[in-house]
């Protein structure tokens, strides 16, 4: 085992094996406490008015939004790439830390993984309740059909995304199903109640921990964790194919993927720091969060808001050097200037300026601060996408056709759904499932502390 | 219900029944329809008539004539349903070309607001009981020696009038008074002041070289702009080597299609005509040496057009739009002094389209309400809401003993009469026209009658104790008129011929044209000053969606924005933009223009200041779901002078009320932003070089390259070239499309939030000076492209490229993604937002049997959730190819026509084969005008558009 | 036929890493060793090994060529089709369909692989010898074979030298691993 001096320990508090079983299990054992069941309700009430929502959108018509014939695309489009980009918080942190041997992603990587299935899943939806005749969904797949067979055409950049979510949404959820294996074991093995033992012995699917399944569940993490490092970069640049490739001015452009591969960590980080910022207050992991994750976290996102401001700077330039009237108009005449400015000026405060703060240790050690700004990133980000989808789409090409945006109630509705779903989703999460790695946090637990020094 | 289970002939039969036959799918049971045979009513095929194959369409030649507008047309019907109307390519009157109304009509065969069964005191009831009650009533009045009045709306039916004055004749005091809602009685008097012929003349473009019209919308709406047109858009053509191109100067107060195609657009008031033509007038006569007109100047710049007139001389037409006699003579007078008659202003073959004189309408009125006339029998006419002092019409009514309402669909008027006898529709009835003196045209029906209706003839003949049915009556008039003319020897023939081509022409010996009489110059008309006083002056002009008013409830015109304005369902108050910025406004602020007179502000560049123009036609309170309370009905606020109605008056100022409301913009963006969409040139740039204003094209075609292999075409390669030149914006095309693929209408609110669905739009675009800017229309549809980007992102190949070079759609594999809008960069796809048929929400003309009845079979109704979008009319393709196939020929030239093509009455679009390079189309892709709509996105559309040429302006002009 | 085995349980890993070698070293036959997380030491010592990620690249190599081949034939022979003026073979676009269906075949081939080595599947029961050992337990399996009990009683005086907590025996009928 490699040990180093240079951070802290990644645990803190000097705690034996038993005592960070009790611990991180603790949250499953004891009953929630009151804020849980508001916070249960509250998203439920949410979920049900998406359900609404919903039910309208199939059964009068995706004319109860507030896309028309000039933007076609809205509020779908643009809360499928945000929650998309949030869901690679997950497979950022655990994978690529995981591949880049950064053991203090451990006491993150399980909520960071759980967030990914849960927005992945959320983001799935509106691609689908966006189309016109969703009871045709399968026409999508590539199946062998009488009518030719006629395939799909597999030129379509949403083709190309919808593979590609899939496969992310399948790969992601086996992965961290396959992290929570072992400890699901021990809560079989810890618990008194026959019902536990009977569920969880189920789920942990007959895990024992003999060498002959740690030494296959470690080469089955990398080699996953392998692939999947390829999805988190393939996933996003193919969801900005569908902009990418299109031939609206302000879509039609290079940079996208990267831009949005990029972005998306960005995004998912943030929310990332959200969430582990609230639980570790909740649950007083202090000792297993610690501020030098916090730090780390903040360091990075101060390091990809730098980038996404360059890549702001890069498009805008392009635009301009490419001398297409029709970009420069989007670029200075539509984002910049024009009815959205307030959206791109939002971005721009939001992902390249706020984050900035982050220089300052006081503020990557306070976590009110950490909140709000890692608030503000996820805003900021929704603002790009809203940038990207409607200012394109409304002025475009023959001024005849231009027309402005507006969303309905329903428009809201929908999206409230996926984040009641994604927050109940969460809830649920911390109630029945270790929160943190047990196993690995073991594994870690004397890097970095007193006794090896 | 029961109520209307009346039988509607000898057989057991009811209409109700018929309904339902034709509620269920058509292919079930067929109607007979009644041409060339009198069969009352509907059966189901026991022997199927040797005529008629199911879904096989059969064409039928008839007349379109509205009390307002005359076209000679052809009925498309389908299983004995008329489901489109195109022009009648051999009439020398309008051939093949019609106008949005003309293709629309065909709607309002099937609208449910027709009145259904004949009524008392409006309790339905029995023709037989209606009949006698009206027999003897009419002979009571006429014993007690009550006067008899048969009003109705110009009738230009030689039959009809000889008809009508037969009836007439059995009655001791009996008067017929035609009415027209939009009078031409000043053209009319000042003719026969003039030259005493009480004659609207036609109107010769072809041989004119100079047009100064005055606000006379002759390429809209004034008299018939499908007859001016041809004429108008033939002399536009700039082709080297022919005749000079006509020039055209405008003088409006509002923005019209007229003005909009003119090369000199200038601005006036309403309240300068007069001063405006009689400083002209007086210009001319100092030049020519005749005697001027008191009066001093009025603008300097009217000396070059003077002189330029007398260039022109017996090659120029001045015309004024005006209703005022006085204007009308002063006209003349220019007319006369230049020598523009009789080549091409023609007083001998003059259009027959209106004859309602005012003043008798006027006095009429006082006789109702002073209780001086005993019956009134009403023809298609609407008074209760188009006459100004309806209320006085309403009040005279009560004052009569026998009122009888002959009407086709419900409207202000009916209702208020003791009998109502509904009238077919003009698809239903025979009849016959002559819209110019030998120029005779017949109409057939196509359908037997839906509803218990009967004709006016039919009614008159009855009511005037005649046996005959108005077929009979028709076919020996004809025999005895114009069988002798046609030169035939067998009398059948004739009318088979005649009834087969729907017209029939004899030569009228060309009367000689009296001396211009002088004295007409002191006609007081002439002499006293102009009738609108100034101030801000408010017009009240005819719109072309609406017209009169009379087809306001037809969902199609309802829909169809105003071609400048682009704005639909409801009448707006045009207010130039710094009249606007004075008062504060901007476009959909409500402004009060009388006390009891709001109306939504449009800030219309171009509308002169201190004016406001108000279309007329909206407003209804009763004449159907479509119709009602959209907008406000001006009608009332129609004055009188010398004897003539005039379309507008002065008010002090508009006040702005604070309210606003949004409006049903089909276009929010007016100008080009400097991007290659309409080019243009002038014709002295065009003549040193063809393709000057169209310089992009070169580089983008020597910019032409493709890393893959370039697909071919060989058969055909479907393309379409639409000549900006040519293309006056009279939205013909548009409704033609609309009724020819089951476009659907969807109503204001969604117009507003910018879900229009027609597949076919014209655009609209403005040069930079926001006063009095130049105006370019673009008729826009799916461009087929053939690199198109709309093919590439959809992900379940809906839409993909033909061997034909077609862009083609398949609704039932579109799921709907929307990608393809946003990925045309034209946005001409358009996506069913909601369901549009059999949805009350929507309740237009698809949520009832009646309307559907209008479908074309050949073209799918799409369902809701997916895309549609033009199709280059593959159905008629289709047709075209499978009949040459099986004659084993190869397709003429031509032979396919795209609904717009056919529709278009200045033959501005032409779509053909690009692979045969024979075709017109080809010539026109290779034509130096000719280019594609951002070819710099190396799209290759099939659409090619020529850049519109401009006339010369003078500098001092 | 039931089988005993002698068990040694450890709390602490260095202890237990020390007794595995010894008994390793001393030719014992060592069943297996359970611990709350995975130590290295122990599987080279015991020679553990896995093919899988073998398995994951074969996998990787079929799912791309099955792709590949797929599209392929369903875009240029099975029903060609013209999209925006691109050949039939646009192969460009396919690049991306096949590296994301490559990386499926491998995530989900390696799953069955390793649930059917690793014996895991869903309501699957193994043998479990000490419940703590998915705690903080480190637990040394040495199945015991000699009739007279002899090795049984080295090896559980070796483990306790080495510093195990406690020794036990379990005999069980019928081992589910």
């Amino acid at each position: 085992m490699y040990k180093r001096k240079l951070r802290g320990p990644l645990i803190e508090g000097d705690k034996t094996l038993g005592q960070i079983t009790r611990e991180v299990l603790n949250p499953m054992e004891v009953k929630p406490g009151k804020w849980w069941y508001i916070a249960m309700g509250l998203s439920l009430i949410a979920t049900l008015f998406g359900v609404y929502a919903m039910y309208v959108t199939v059964t009068k018509g995706i004319g109860m939004w507030g896309v028309n014939n000039t933007v076609a695309w809205g509020w779908d489009i643009i809360n499928f790439v945000w929650w998309i980009g949030i869901g690679h918080a997950g497979t950022a942190f655990s994978i690529f830390l995981l591949v880049l041997r950064q053991r203090w992603r451990t006491s993150i990587n399980r909520s960071a993984e759980i967030m990914t299935v849960f927005a992945v899943l959320c983001a799935a939806l509106f691609p689908t309740i966006h189309m016109g005749r969703v009871w045709n969904m399968f026409f999508l797949f590539p199946y062998p059909n009488t009518r030719g067979p006629l395939w799909v055409n597999f030129n379509s950049p949403l083709i190309w995304d919808f593979t590609a979510v899939s496969t992310y949404l399948l790969i992601s959820a086996s992965f961290w199903y396959l992290g929570t294996l072992p400890d699901l074991a021990t809560v079989r093995d810890r618990t008194a109640s026959k019902v536990k033992k009977a569920v969880y012995g189920f789920f942990s699917m007959g895990w024992t921990g003999s060498s002959r399944q740690w030494i296959r569940f470690e080469s089955l993490a990398f080699v996953l964790g392998g692939i999947t490092s390829v999805l988190v970069v393939s996933v996003h640049s193919i969801v900005s194919t569908d902009f990418a490739v299109g031939i609206e001015p302000g879509w039609h452009s290079t940079i996208f993927p990267p831009f949005f591969v990029v972005g998306a960590i960005f995004s998912g980080f943030a929310m990332v720091m959200t969430l582990m910022v609230i639980v570790r207050k909740i649950y007083r992991f202090t000792d297993y969060i610690t501020d030098n994750h916090m730090d780390a976290i903040a360091r990075i996102l101060i390091f990809i808001s730098l980038i996404m401001g360059t890549a702001y700077a890069t498009e805008i330039f392009i635009s301009w050097y490419s001398g297409s009237e029709y970009e420069i108009f989007t670029q200075f005449r539509n984002r910049i200037t024009g009815d959205y400015y307030i959206q791109f000026w939002g971005m721009i405060l939001c992902n390249a300026i706020i984050p900035q703060l982050f220089w300052f240790k006081k503020i990557r050690r306070n976590w009110i601060a950490l909140l709000l700004i890692s608030l503000c990133i996820n805003l900021g980000m929704w603002f790009e996408r809203y940038i990207i989808i409607v200012t394109s789409l409304s002025k475009d090409f023959l001024p005849s056709s231009w027309a402005p945006y507006t969303p309905t109630l329903i428009d809201v509705g929908v999206f409230m759904f996926t984040i009641g779903l994604f927050i109940s989703g969460i809830l649920l999460f911390l109630r029945y499932i270790p929160i943190m790695a047990v196993s690995e946090l073991k594994g870690v637990l004397r890097i970095g502390d007193k006794k090896d020094d | 219900m029961n109520k209307s289970r009346k039988r509607t002939g000898k057989h057991d039969f009811t209409r109700r029944d018929f309904l339902r036959i034709f509620g269920y799918g058509i292919g079930s049971a067929v109607v007979l329809s009644a041409c060339r045979r009198t069969v009352q009513n509907v059966l189901p095929y026991i022997i199927q008539p040797p005529e008629i194959t199911p879904g096989k369409a059969l064409y039928y030649a008839s007349s379109y004539y509205d009390g307002h507008e005359y076209a000679s047309i052809i009925a498309k019907t389908r299983d004995g349903r008329p489901i489109k109307i195109e022009g009648n390519s051999l009439s020398a009157f309008n051939g093949e070309g019609t106008t949005a109304r003309v293709q629309a009509s065909v709607l309002s065969l099937y609208d449910d607001a027709r009145l259904k069964n004949p009524s008392i005191d409006n309790t339905e009831t029995s023709w037989e009981m209606a009949d006698a009650g009206i027999i003897g009533d009419l002979a009571k009045v006429n014993k007690e020696g009550g006067e008899i009045v048969l009003l109705t709306s110009s009738i230009i039916s030689p039959t009809t009038i000889r008809l009508i004055k037969e009836f007439g004749r059995g009655f001791s005091k009996f008067k017929w008074i035609q009415y027209d809602a939009v009078s031409y009685s000043g053209i009319i008097e000042a003719n026969m002041i003039c030259f005493g012929m009480p004659v609207i003349p036609d109107y010769n473009f072809r041989n004119a070289g100079l047009v100064v019209s005055v606000n006379a919308d002759f390429l809209g709406t004034w008299i018939s702009p499908v007859h001016f047109i041809p004429g108008y858009a033939e002399r536009r053509k700039p082709e080297i080597g022919s005749k000079e191109m006509l020039r055209h100067i405008h003088y409006g107060s509002g923005v019209t299609v007229t003005g909009s195609n003119a090369d000199i657009r200038k601005k006036i008031k309403p309240s300068e005509e007069k001063i405006l033509l009689a400083d002209l007038h007086n210009r001319i006569a100092v030049l020519t040496g005749q005697e001027k007109l008191p009066g001093s100047g009025f603008r300097e710049d009217l000396a070059e057009i003077a002189s330029e007139l007398i260039a022109s001389k017996g090659r120029s037409i001045v015309m004024s739009g005006s209703n005022n006699t006085g204007i009308q003579i002063i006209i003349n007078r220019i007319n006369y002094m230049l020598g523009n008659y009789p080549r091409c202003i023609d007083l001998n073959n003059n259009l027959n389209v209106a004859s309602g004189i005012d003043s008798e309408m006027q006095a009429l009125v006082s006789e109702m309400k002073a209780g001086r006339i005993g019956a009134l029998l009403m023809y298609n006419v609407n008074p209760c809401y188009d006459y100004p002092a309806s209320q006085d019409f309403i009040e005279g009514l009560k004052n009569i003993r026998l009122t009888v309402n002959l009407a086709v669909s419900r409207n202000e008027t009916v209702g208020k009469s003791k009998y109502e006898c509904p009238v077919n529709h003009f698809l239903e009835s025979w009849d016959d026209a002559e819209p110019v003196p030998g120029q005779l045209s017949l109409a057939q029906p196509c359908i037997s009658n839906i509803f218990n209706t009967r004709s006016l003839q039919d009614s008159l003949l009855k009511w005037s104790g005649k046996a005959a049915d108005y077929l009979g009556y028709l076919k020996a008039a004809w025999e005895e008129t114009y069988f002798p003319q046609s030169g035939m020897t067998v009398s059948g023939d004739f009318w088979n011929k005649a009834l087969g081509k729907g017209l029939f022409t004899y030569n009228v010996p060309p009367r000689e044209i009296p001396k211009f009489s002088e004295e007409s110059m002191k006609h007081p008309s002439v002499i006293r000053a102009s009738l609108m006083e100034p101030g801000f002056e408010v017009l009240l002009t005819e719109s072309i969606p609406l017209g009169t008013g009379q087809h306001a409830n037809n969902p199609w015109l309802m829909e169809l924005p105003d071609p400048v304005s682009k704005h639909c369902w409801e009448n707006v108050a045009s207010v130039s933009p710094r009249d606007a910025q004075d008062l504060g406004i901007t476009t959909g602020d409500m402004i009060r223009i009388r006390e009891d007179l709001v109306l939504p502000a449009l800030v219309q560049k171009g509308q002169t200041e201190g004016t406001i123009s108000v279309a007329i036609g909206y407003g209804h309170t009763d004449s159907g779901l479509v119709a009602d309370r959209k907008g406000i009905n001006v009608y009332p606020y129609v004055g009188m002078a010398d004897g003539n109605r005039i379309y507008g008056f002065t008010i002090s100022k508009p006040e702005k009320t604070g309210k606003h409301t949004d409006l049903a913009l089909t276009q929010l963006h007016d100008f080009m932003e400097g991007r290659p969409i309409v080019r243009s040139t002038n014709l002295s740039k065009y003549k040193i070089d063809p393709s000057s204003g169209n310089e992009f094209h070169e580089e983008f075609e020597s910019g032409h390259r493709t890393l893959y292999p370039e697909i071919t075409y060989d058969g055909f390669h479907w393309g379409m070239a639409i000549d900006l030149n040519l293309c006056v914006g009279c939205n013909a095309c548009v409704i033609a499309c609309q009724a020819e693929n089951n476009v659907p209408t969807v109503g204001k609110s969604e117009v507003t939030r910018h879900r229009v669905m027609h597949w076919l739009k014209i655009d609209r675009y403005y040069s930079d000076e926001p006063d009095n800017p130049r105006v370019f229309f673009q008729p826009l549809t799916c461009q087929h492209c053939d690199n198109a980007p709309c093919e590439n992102v959809c992900p379940v190949s809906a839409t993909n490229h033909s061997s034909e070079g077609l862009n083609q759609m398949t609704y039932n594999r579109c799921v709907g993604t929307k990608y393809c809008i946003n990925n045309c960069p034209y946005r001409v796809r358009r996506f069913n937002w909601f369901r549009y048929t059999n949805n009350r929400a929507f309740d237009f003309i698809s949520a009832s049997d009646l309307g559907k009845m209008v479908l074309n079979p050949d073209v799918t109704v799409r369902e809701r959730g997916v895309v549609e979008k033009c199709s280059f009319c593959v159905q008629r393709i289709q047709e075209k190819k499978l009949q040459a196939k099986l004659e084993n020929r190869t397709l003429a030239d031509f032979e396919i026509k795209t609904a717009c093509m056919q529709a278009c009455p200045a033959g501005a679009i032409v779509f053909g084969n690009r692979n045969d390079e024979k075709s017109r189309v080809s010539a026109l892709f290779s034509d130096s005008r000719s280019y594609g709509l951002l070819e710099d996105l190396h799209t290759l559309p099939s659409t090619r558009f020529l850049t519109k040429v401009w006339n010369d302006e003078k500098k001092n002009l | 036929m039931t089988r005993s085995f002698k068990i040694g349980i450890f709390d602490d890993e260095e202890r237990f890493i020390a007794s595995v070698k010894t008994l390793h070293e001393k030719g014992f036959l060592i069943y297996d060793v359970f611990t709350p997380y995975p130590v290295h030491e122990i599987f080279n010592m015991l020679k553990r090994k896995t093919r899988l990620p073998t398995a994951a690249y074969f996998l990787g190599l079929t799912g791309a060529a099955a792709t590949l081949g797929f599209l392929v034939w369903a875009c240029v022979i099975s029903w060609p089709i013209v999209y925006g003026g691109k050949p039939f073979n646009s192969f460009p676009s396919f690049v991306v369909i096949t590296v994301v269906i490559t990386i499926l075949f491998v995530a989900l081939g390696s799953l069955a692989v390793f649930s059917s080595a690793a014996k895991i599947l869903p309501g699957r029961e193994n043998t479990i010898f000490d419940l703590r050992s998915t705690d903080d337990r480190f637990v040394i399996v040495v199945e015991t074979v000699a009739p007279d009990g002899s090795d049984a009683e080295n090896a559980g005086n070796l483990m306790m030298k080495n510093g195990a907590s406690e020794v036990v025996v379990k005999k069980i009928e019928k081992v589910i691993s």
